[in-house]
């Protein structure tokens, strides 16, 4: 422990006194005091680190309510702090409290334990603003900037008698008038100045925050398990990308993600020995760094998913979160997808030795390049002249043998290869589709012609539900359907479509009859994407379907086209074991505990079992992170393609 | 006045309401097992499980548990979130949160709306927009399901990690309750001239 008189340790002052008190009158109050550079008076809210977690990153805050010194100099400084609940703190209690915001914290009000504390003043951890925004007569109201940059808002209290929720603040807390509470009438100099340690991590402990499934004790453990196990794993750089950002800007920050990224996606292409899409990207890393604010993190990671195969996609994909975490930490703005490409275009436009070389030639390569050329004429760059290139010269030959590869999920390449023989196609100025010699393409080309305004769905008739469908139940027509390869994966749903709809939808776009089953919605599926499995009569209709709905584009009212391939179903049967459930030996076990492991029961946090099922629970929370923040990123990148379904009249 | 769809609809989603989406349970685990766990906190109406037919085969089960009212419904969510509930084995939790209407394979239609849709035409400048539609959705399950199988990768790794700490954990608490059992202990305590061992 420090003693008073700082001579080693942070610097000390003492500010203005208030009074003397005691017994035998050897207390001094005071106003205010510097300590460590800052200043802090009375009313001031603080940050106090929490004792019994030394690393913890969440610390407390309290309110100065009483500032004194002994005369006896061994006797330490004392501080009397008034708290401040976090909701994480009083989540229990929090039942039925509606918007609470994300840096709300509640008062502590009422008598009782937990109330205020005095606490050494070296315990000190720095300053914070706490703002008061009820709308309490006393309280003079916050304007928007202030309200923008406090750390804390508070707008109730907490009762720690009653354990409650109190929307009124009484007069009296603790014995200080309540017009200290609130926000002072004078405008004072905004005390915001917070150390960039707790920027960090109020930054990331907000949006990492788990709801913690937790009672008052067990919660400081986890959090400091979940903080410490995120500073170690993905975030470690993010930590450093944080103060990064907070000292040097924007810039310097995307420079430094990028190069990493770059080495990154030059190493990946590297490995796969595929060095053309390499150089590419590293050129339009360099575009991208000379352009403007970006994200090349995120668009790395797309540039390289598309280029590599499924070996790589592991690596990119984990630095893919890595990435999407670092998104949501930094809080920069994200490149979506389309922008994106608008820029590459630009920037090729400013390279016309690029587009020389690309006359004529045809390799993967130049598929590659197509993409960005096609964005150039849909992103409005007009001139469909600068497109009557040579495109002729790629050889429909090519195509067929891709495409047998193209319903499995991860040849983009080869998608986009697709795309380029599109566009051949539309420059000889057929509004058909390419044929490819078979007789039933030149009918449903004719269906096309027919069905390129809105159409309504109809119900299809139920004669035509075929009285073998129904027969057996669904999992077993599923099965069988898998067998026979009629069973098709209909994705980019809306998710609120029912299995009716489906079918529905397939019998007045495709004419096809169909038995459908929506996807239900679980932790697991896509929470924007709706999938369904469908079953068709025969295989030559599925796949009929399936490459119909490939080449052309089936729009819904919802604004997403349909994505169909085939399904790829697990197999029947459970597996044996379920990890994280641990069977111990019959005799390791007592009668009764054999009898409660069979049923069921909630776990106190007593016993070894509460901290096994706490790191299960670190578990299941990190990975709902991860999952919000990437479907988060998905949803934008949807967002920033939303076609327009209604028909633009010409 | 409500039409009959707009009738049914309404019905349903109050069932919705009734209902609790449980995760993370074993896929070992039988309806009757998982009945009697949830009457704990009222009368369970219905349990019906969500098949797993796309997902790896190692995925944890998901359940629709329907209560009677929805005060049991809230009752189970909370008490699941704040304590560590375990069914049918130890000790991994399951996981609880309100049900909704999508998680429901058997929903009626939403009444009042109806799907409409158009081919695009290859020219149209649409299309390439489509396209590039079609290739982020089929980016993005890809994404989802890699993400999966690292779930169920880590989650793996922890439960060998505690399989061997139980072990151990168990082998340690034997041998202590073995020193006392036989003596050892009390003699030890007698050569140190503890006073006031306890276990005599």
């Amino acid at each position: 422990m420090e003693e008073s008189v700082a001579s080693e340790g942070l610097e000390f002052k003492w500010g203005k006194k208030k009074g003397v008190g005691g017994k035998k009158k050897d207390v001094q109050f005071y106003e205010s005091f510097t300590y460590d550079g800052d200043e802090y008076r009375l009313y001031d809210c603080v940050l106090v680190g929490n004792a019994s977690e030394p690393d913890s990153t969440e610390p407390f805050i309290g309110m100065i309510i009483k500032i004194w010194e002994h005369a006896n100099k061994h006797i330490p400084k004392k501080v009397k702090l008034l708290w401040f609940f976090k909701p994480s703190e009083i989540a229990p209690y929090l039942e039925g409290v509606p918007n609470v915001l994300a840096n709300e914290v509640f008062l502590a009000s009422g008598e009782g334990l937990g109330l205020a504390n005095t606490n050494q003043l070296e315990a000190i951890g720095g300053k914070c603003s706490v703002l008061c925004i009820s709308k309490d007569k006393r309280n003079p109201q916050p304007s928007d900037e202030k309200f923008n940059s406090a750390d804390f808002v508070f707008c109730r209290a907490f009762d720690v008698g009653s354990c409650k929720v109190v929307d009124t603040i009484d007069d009296k807390i603790a014995g200080v008038d309540v017009k200290f509470i609130f926000n002072r009438a004078c405008s004072e100099k905004e005390a915001t100045a917070v150390q960039n340690i707790e920027a960090d991590v109020n930054g990331k402990s907000d949006s990492l925050k788990p709801n913690g499934p937790l009672a008052r004790g067990a919660s400081g453990s986890v959090r400091k398990i979940e903080d410490s196990a995120f500073e170690s794993s993905d975030c470690k750089e993010n930590s450093n990308g944080c103060k990064e950002e907070k000292e040097k800007g924007h810039y310097q920050l995307a420079i430094k993600k990028s190069t990493l990224a770059e080495e990154r996606s030059n190493k990946d292409s590297g490995s796969r020995g595929n060095h053309y899409n390499g150089k590419d990207q590293e050129s339009e890393v360099k575009k991208q760094l000379t352009k403007q604010k970006s994200m090349p993190g995120e668009e790395r990671y797309s540039n390289s998913f598309e280029a590599s195969g499924s070996r790589t996609i592991h690596s990119i994909s984990k630095k893919a979160q890595e990435n999407d975490v670092k998104k949501q930490l930094t809080k920069q703005k994200s490149m979506p997808t389309g922008e994106r490409y608008s820029q590459e275009s630009s920037g090729l436009d400013d390279r016309p030795l690029k587009k020389q070389k690309l006359d004529g030639s045809v390799t993967v390569r130049d598929g590659w390049d197509t993409t960005i050329l096609q964005n150039i004429t849909s992103d409005g760059k007009k001139d469909t002249g600068s497109f009557k290139r040579p495109r002729d010269k790629v050889t429909i030959e090519e195509v067929p043998p891709e495409k047998r590869s193209f319903v499995k999920n991860r040849d983009l390449v080869v998608s986009v290869s697709e795309g380029k023989t599109t566009k051949t196609v539309t420059e000889k100025g057929i509004s058909k589709k390419p044929s490819f010699g078979r007789a039933e393409d030149k009918m449903s080309a004719d269906d096309n012609e027919r069905n390129y305004q809105v159409t309504e769905v109809c119900r299809r008739p139920d004669a035509g539900k075929s009285k073998w469908f129904r027969s057996l139940p669904w999992e077993e027509s599923m099965r069988e359907a898998e067998k026979k390869g009629t069973l098709v994966l209909l994705q980019n749903l809306d998710p609120t479509y029912t299995s009716d709809e489906v079918e529905d939808i397939v019998y007045s776009a495709l004419n096809q009859q169909c038995e459908a089953r929506m996807i239900e919605r679980t932790s697991v599926t896509i929470p924007h994407i709706g999938e369904a499995l469908v079953i068709f009569k025969t295989r030559e209709v599925a796949e009929r379907v399936i490459r119909r709905l490939d080449e052309g584009c089936l729009l819904l009212s919802s604004g997403r086209p349909l994505v169909a391939s085939f399904a790829k179903i697990t197999p029947p049967g459970k597996p044996s074991l379920f990890s994280g459930h641990i069977k111990l030996h019959k005799t390791q076990t007592r009668r009764e505990m054999r009898d409660a492991v069979a049923t069921s029961h909630s776990s106190q946090p007593n016993n070894l079992e509460f901290d096994m099922a706490m790191e299960w629970c670190l578990h299941q929370a990190r990975h709902e992170q991860a999952s919000e923040s990437v479907s988060k990123r998905q949803l934008e990148e949807m967002k920033s393609l939303r076609i327009n379904f209604k028909l633009k009249l010409p | 006045m409500a039409t009959p769809e707009e009738v049914a609809y309404e019905k349903f989603l109050e069932r919705v309401r009734r209902t609790v989406y449980i995760d993370e349970l074993t896929p070992l685990a039988t309806a009757p097992v998982i009945s009697s766990a949830f009457n704990q906190f009222g009368t369970v109406k219905k349990v019906s499980f969500i098949p797993n037919y796309l997902g790896p085969k190692e995925l944890p089960m998901g359940v629709l548990v329907e209560m009677e009212n929805e005060e049991m419904t809230q009752a189970v969510i909370s008490t699941v979130s704040q304590l560590p509930f375990m069914v049918a084995g130890m000790p991994r939790p399951v996981r609880a949160c309100a049900a909704e209407p999508n998680m429901f394979v058997d929903k009626p239609k939403k009444p009042g709306r109806t799907v409409r849709f158009r081919w695009i035409k290859p020219n149209d400048p649409d299309f390439d927009k489509a396209r590039r539609v079609k290739r982020l959705a089929r980016k993005h399950s890809a994404e989802n399901s890699f993400m999966l199988k690292k779930q169920l990768e880590e989650a793996e790794k922890l439960s060998k990690q505690q399989a061997e700490t139980a072990v151990t954990h168990h082998k340690k608490f034997e041998m202590m309750d073995k020193l006392l059992y036989d003596g050892v202990a009390q003699k030890l305590a007698g050569r140190y001239d503890l006073k006031g061992f306890p276990y005599r």
